[in-house]
């Protein structure tokens, strides 16, 4: 396994530009490219605004606990927070599953869920987790290219 | 990163630069919202120059959009790059909203919404 890179920010949003530009900066070190640096930065950046807004509730409500480590052919993002249990299951579901939105549909098109949404279909792999000591811990996988699994 | 605008004809051209994230979505919500307050309706957002977008940039374009729409106006986008057609289609906001290729066809696109709106 990679050695470890932490960053840990008070939860407000004028701190989640900084999460992401560590984020990616790991990425872009860790041999991914463009698009996936850049898919990689929305799923984080959606990642920190949940944290803040449902999470905490609000800003300045506790820290992010941000790292990044490479194991195997895997990009691996890590995200703690101290907040009440997560529950991804309570988020509604993206727009565009079963029922994409209809032009015409002006008073019913969801915007709820999206950054969740984004999350699943950015990265390879999205788990949360929760225990009282730690909090909520989110992890996000992207698979780095072939050529770098040795790493 | 900036917005500008400015009213050409019965509609106006809101154009985007830089980030359409935290920092940047609430001037936007602000503009928007002040345009509808005063009763505007029609509005081409130029997305040339936007590297980015995340889901509260995406719901603050979908916001205006319902307010326009609920009173008869539009708001239709163009001059998306890669990244956001990406991002518009995997949320099925390609299909909610008119995009266009460049600006004459989004001009042309609005004059007609805005005749048909009369």
């Amino acid at each position: 396994m990679g050695e470890k890179n932490v960053l840990i920010l008070p939860g407000r949003y004028e701190n989640i530009r900084r999460i992401c530009q560590f984020v990616t900066e790991g990425a872009t070190r860790s041999g991914l490219d463009e698009t996936a640096v850049f898919h990689i930065e929305l799923a984080c950046d959606e990642a920190s605004a949940n944290i803040i807004e449902h999470t905490y509730g609000a800003e300045d409500g506790g820290d992010i606990h941000i790292s990044w480590h490479v194991a195997g052919n895997m990009f691996i993002v890590t995200i703690l927070d101290n907040g009440p249990r997560f529950n991804p299951g309570t988020v509604p579901p993206p727009p565009s599953a079963s029922h994409p939105p209809q032009p015409d549909d002006v008073d019913n098109i969801r915007v709820g869920g999206l950054g969740m949404h984004f999350m699943r279909q950015l990265m390879d792999e999205v788990t949360f987790d929760y225990t009282p000591d730690q909090g909520n811990t989110l992890v996000m996988k992207k698979k780095l290219p072939a050529k770098m699994d040795k790493q | 990163m900036s917005i500008q605008q400015q009213q050409t004809g019965s509609s106006h051209l809101i154009r985007i630069s830089g980030r359409l994230d935290q920092a940047q979505t609430p001037q936007l919500e602000a503009v928007l919202n002040s345009l509808l307050e005063a009763s505007h309706y029609h509005f081409i957002i130029e997305l040339t120059e936007t590297t980015y977008i995340n889901s509260g940039g995406l719901r603050s374009l979908v916001s205006a959009w319902r307010k326009a729409r609920q009173q008869a106006g539009n708001l239709i986008l163009f001059g998306l790059n890669e990244r956001l057609q990406e991002i518009f289609s995997m949320v099925g906001f390609d299909k909610v909203f008119q995009i266009y290729p460049d600006a004459a066809a989004a001009r042309e696109a609005m004059q007609k919404i805005v005749n048909n709106a009369l």
